[in-house]
C-alpha cells in the first residue's frame, strides 16, 4: 500500500511522507533477541541432547543420557516441586497483598496518586542483591524480628535457611509489579459500572465480585503471570535467604553447570525447567481465560 | 412507579453548595426534566435521588417513603447513564437479568421478564451480543431495558443521549418519550440540551447555581419566563427596557425608550422590566398594535427564515426572524410590530 502510494505521489510530482511498515518497529527487539536469546537458547538445546565427557564440557555425540538422568532422578522432581511452590505461593500473596493496594491506587485522586506510585515504586531504586541483605539482617538470629518474637513468645524463630523467608523476600520484591498492573486495569474500570450495579441492588461487596474483580481479571492476569515468572526463575533471593538450605531450580541449574562443570545435564535441567514452566502457564491462562471470555469477543 | 418529593435539599462539595435547599414535587407518572448549564447542580440533583449521593440537609420522598438515608440499592430506582454504563463482561441478557438475579428471582421469571422487556426495545437475537458489539442506539436501548426490567419506583436518566449522533439523538428523543409513556412510570431526565427538554418533558425544571429558577410546561417556559435569566437560556430572545406606566384590562402599559407598549407579564406598576420577545414573534409592517421604527443592518438566510437585525430608536437592537416570502434589504426603513400576547414583561430587578 505504501508502495503504491509513494509510486503515484512519484508520478504526479509531489513528494509524500516515506511511509514505513510499521513492523519496523519491533526490528531492533526481533534483532537482539535473536541474537542474545534464541541463538544462546539454541545452544542450550542442542547441548542437552550432546556427551559429557570426563574432562572437557561436552562430545559432539547425540545422546538421551542428560534427558534420562534429569528426569528420572527423584532429588531433581523434589527441587522442581518446591519450585513451583514457593513461585506460586508467593504470586497468590503478592496478589493478595498488591490487590487492595492498586484499588487504592486507583481510586485516589491524581496528585495523591503520583505520589503513592512514587511511594510504590521507590523499593525498585534499590538493587535485589542489597535488599536481600536488608532482610538477611531483619530476619537473622538477632534480627529485628526475631528480637520482637523473643520478646513476645520467649523463644527463637528460625526464618533464614527457610522457605519462609525466601517467600517474604520474594513477595516484597513483587508487589510493586503486581499492584502496578491491577491498578492499570482497575483504572479502566468506568465508575459508573459499580453505581449501576448498586442501582440494580448490587450491595457494595457484590457488586465488587460480579462487576469490579472480572474486569479486572487482565491485570490480575498480567500481573500473576509477571511475578510467577520472576519468581520461579530467581535466584539471588533464595541463595540469600534460603541461605544455601533450600535448593531451588536457577540454583540447582547453576550448580550443575559452574559447580559440577556438566553444560549437557545442566542444558537438559533447563529444558525440561522451561517445558515445565511452560505448562504451568499454559494451564493456568486455559483457566482464566474461561473467565474472560468476553475480552475475545 | 410513585412520585418523588424533594424537600430543602442541599449538597456541598467542600465550599460550593451544587444544590442549595431545592424543593421540587414530581408527579406520579410524569417526566420532569431537569434542564441547566453544565454546573447548575442538575445531575447532582439526579444523584441525590437515585441514593448516589447523601445530602448535607434536606428530604427525598418517593410517594410517602422516605429515603433520604437508603443505600441505592434499596431505593428501587432504574438509572440510565450517560455512558450506559453496561457492563462489559456480560451478554446483553446478562446485563438485563443483572438486576433480577440481584433480587433473587426464580430463573422462569428471570426468564420471562428479561424476554418479554427485551422484545419491548426491539432486541431481540440480539441476547447473546457483548455490548461493545452493538451500536450506540442498541447500546441505549439495553441500558434501558436493564433499568425498566426492574419495574423501579422511579426512572432516572442522565444526559442518556448525550452519545449518539444528532440524527440518532433525535430519533431516541420520541422513543424515549412513547416507552415512558406506555409503561407509565415516574421519571426525571437530566439535559443541557433545552430541545431535548421540549420535546421529552411533561415539565421542566429549570437550574442554576444549585437553585430551581423556574418550574413547568415547555410553553409556560418558554412563554412566561420568571426572570431574565430563563428568558435568555431557552431560545432567543429580545429584551426592550422600560418602566411598567400602568395597567389596562390585565395588561400591562410599558414606557420605553423606543416608544409605549402593552404587554403581559405579572410586575407591579412602577417596576422597572425588560419586555422579552422571541425573535419570530416581531413582524414587519403595521398588523399588530406594539409598533416601532426602525432600520435593517443585517440579514441571514438560514433556510426556512431569514434572521434580520435590525437597529431601532434608541440604540435598541432586535433580531427578527420572519418568513423568507419577503425579502427586507440591508439598509432599508422597517417597521416592526407585535402583539401584547407575545410580550412578556420580567422584573429588570430580578436575575
Amino acid at each position: 500500500m505504501g508502495g503504491l502510494q509513494e509510486t503515484w505521489a512519484g508520478r504526479a510530482g509531489v513528494s509524500a511522507p516515506v511511509r514505513l511498515p510499521t513492523w519496523l518497529l519491533i526490528a531492533p527487539t526481533l534483532v537482539l533477541l535473536a541474537v542474545f536469546f534464541f541463538v544462546p537458547y539454541l545452544n542450550v538445546l542442542r547441548m542437552s541432547f550432546l556427551v559429557k565427557p570426563p574432562v572437557g564440557p561436552y562430545l559432539p555425540e547425540f545422546t538421551l543420557t542428560n534427558y534420562a538422568r534429569a528426569l528420572l532422578d527423584p532429588f531433581h522432581w523434589r527441587v522442581m516441586y518446591r519450585t513451583f511452590w514457593l513461585a506460586g505461593l508467593t504470586t497468590a500473596l503478592t496478589l493478595v497483598i498488591a490487590y487492595p493496594l492498586a484499588y487504592h491506587l486507583s481510586c485516589a485522586p491524581p496528585r495523591r496518586r503520583r505520589w503513592l506510585l512514587m511511594l510504590l515504586l521507590s523499593p525498585l531504586l534499590v538493587s535485589v542483591v542489597v535488599r536481600g541483605f536488608a532482610w538477611m539482617i531483619l530476619l537473622g538470629r538477632v534480627g529485628l524480628v526475631n528480637l520482637a518474637v523473643q520478646r513476645l513468645a520467649g523463644h527463637e524463630l528460625v526464618l533464614i535457611g527457610t522457605p519462609t523467608a525466601i517467600v517474604i523476600g520474594l513477595v516484597h520484591v513483587y508487589v510493586p509489579f503486581m499492584a502496578l498492573a491491577i491498578a492499570g486495569a482497575l483504572q479502566n474500570i468506568h465508575p459508573d459500572l459499580v453505581q449501576a450495579a448498586r442501582s440494580l441492588g448490587a450491595t457494595p461487596w457484590v457488586a465488587f465480585w460480579r462487576v469490579v474483580w472480572p474486569l479486572s481479571l487482565p491485570g490480575v492476569q498480567a500481573g500473576t503471570l509477571l511475578v510467577f515468572v520472576l519468581a520461579v526463575s530467581s535466584y539471588v533471593i533464595p541463595i540469600l535467604l534460603g541461605a544455601s538450605n533450600v535448593l531451588v531450580m536457577p540454583m540447582l541449574i547453576v550448580q550443575t553447570l559452574l559447580d559440577a562443570f556438566n553444560w549437557p545435564l545442566g542444558s537438559a535441567l533447563s529444558m525440561v525447567f522451561f517445558g515445565l514452566t511452560a505448562a504451568v502457564i499454559a494451564l493456568y491462562l486455559r483457566l482464566l481465560a474461561r473467565a474472560m471470555r468476553w475480552t475475545r469477543a | 412507579m410513585s412520585s418523588i418529593t424533594l424537600r430543602g435539599l442541599t449538597k456541598r462539595f467542600g465550599s460550593v453548595a451544587a444544590v442549595s435547599s431545592l424543593d421540587l414535587e414530581i408527579r406520579e407518572g410524569e417526566l420532569v426534566t431537569l434542564l441547566g448549564p453544565s454546573g447548575c447542580g442538575k445531575t447532582t440533583t439526579l444523584r441525590l435521588i437515585a441514593g448516589l449521593e447523601l445530602p448535607d440537609a434536606g428530604e427525598v420522598l418517593f410517594g410517602d417513603r422516605p429515603v433520604t438515608r437508603l443505600p441505592p440499592e434499596r431505593r428501587n430506582v432504574g438509572i440510565v447513564f450517560q455512558s450506559y454504563a453496561l457492563f462489559p463482561h456480560m451478554t446483553v441478557w446478562q446485563n438485563v437479568a443483572f438486576g433480577l438475579e440481584m433480587r433473587r428471582e426464580s430463573p422462569r421469571v428471570i426468564r420471562e421478564r428479561v424476554g418479554a422487556i427485551l422484545e419491548r426495545v426491539q432486541l431481540r437475537g440480539l441476547e447473546q451480543r457483548y455490548p461493545h458489539q452493538l451500536s450506540g442506539g442498541q447500546q441505549q436501548r439495553v441500558a434501558l431495558a436493564r433499568a425498566l426490567v426492574m419495574n423501579p419506583a422511579v426512572l432516572l436518566l442522565d444526559e442518556p443521549l448525550a452519545n449518539l449522533d444528532a440524527k440518532l439523538r433525535e430519533d431516541m428523543r420520541f422513543y424515549i418519550r412513547q416507552l415512558q409513556r406506555d409503561v407509565g412510570i415516574t421519571a426525571v431526565y437530566v439535559t443541557h440540551d433545552q430541545a431535548e427538554a421540549m420535546v421529552l418533558a411533561d415539565r421542566i425544571a429549570l437550574m442554576r447555581d444549585g437553585c430551581l429558577q423556574q418550574i413547568g410546561s415547555p410553553e409556560e417556559i418558554y412563554r412566561q419566563p420568571r426572570n431574565v435569566w430563563v428568558a435568555e437560556f431557552i431560545g432567543l430572545s429580545n429584551f426592550i427596557p422600560g418602566t411598567v406606566a400602568g395597567s389596562r384590562d390585565g395588561q400591562l402599559v410599558v414606557r420605553t425608550a423606543a416608544g409605549t407598549f402593552t404587554c403581559t407579564g405579572r410586575v407591579e406598576v412602577g417596576r422597572e422590566v425588560l419586555i422579552c420577545v422571541r425573535p419570530e414573534a416581531l413582524h414587519f409592517g403595521e398588523s399588530h398594535p406594539n409598533r416601532l421604527r426602525g432600520t435593517v443592518r443585517e440579514r441571514v438566510f438560514l433556510g426556512n427564515l431569514f434572521d434580520y437585525r435590525v437597529e431601532g430608536p434608541g440604540g435598541l437592537h432586535l433580531r427578527v426572524q420572519a418568513d423568507p416570502s419577503q425579502a427586507l434589504p440591508p439598509g432599508g426603513n422597517v417597521t416592526v410590530s407585535f402583539d401584547p400576547s407575545a410580550a412578556w414583561a420580567v422584573d429588570a430587578g430580578e436575575v
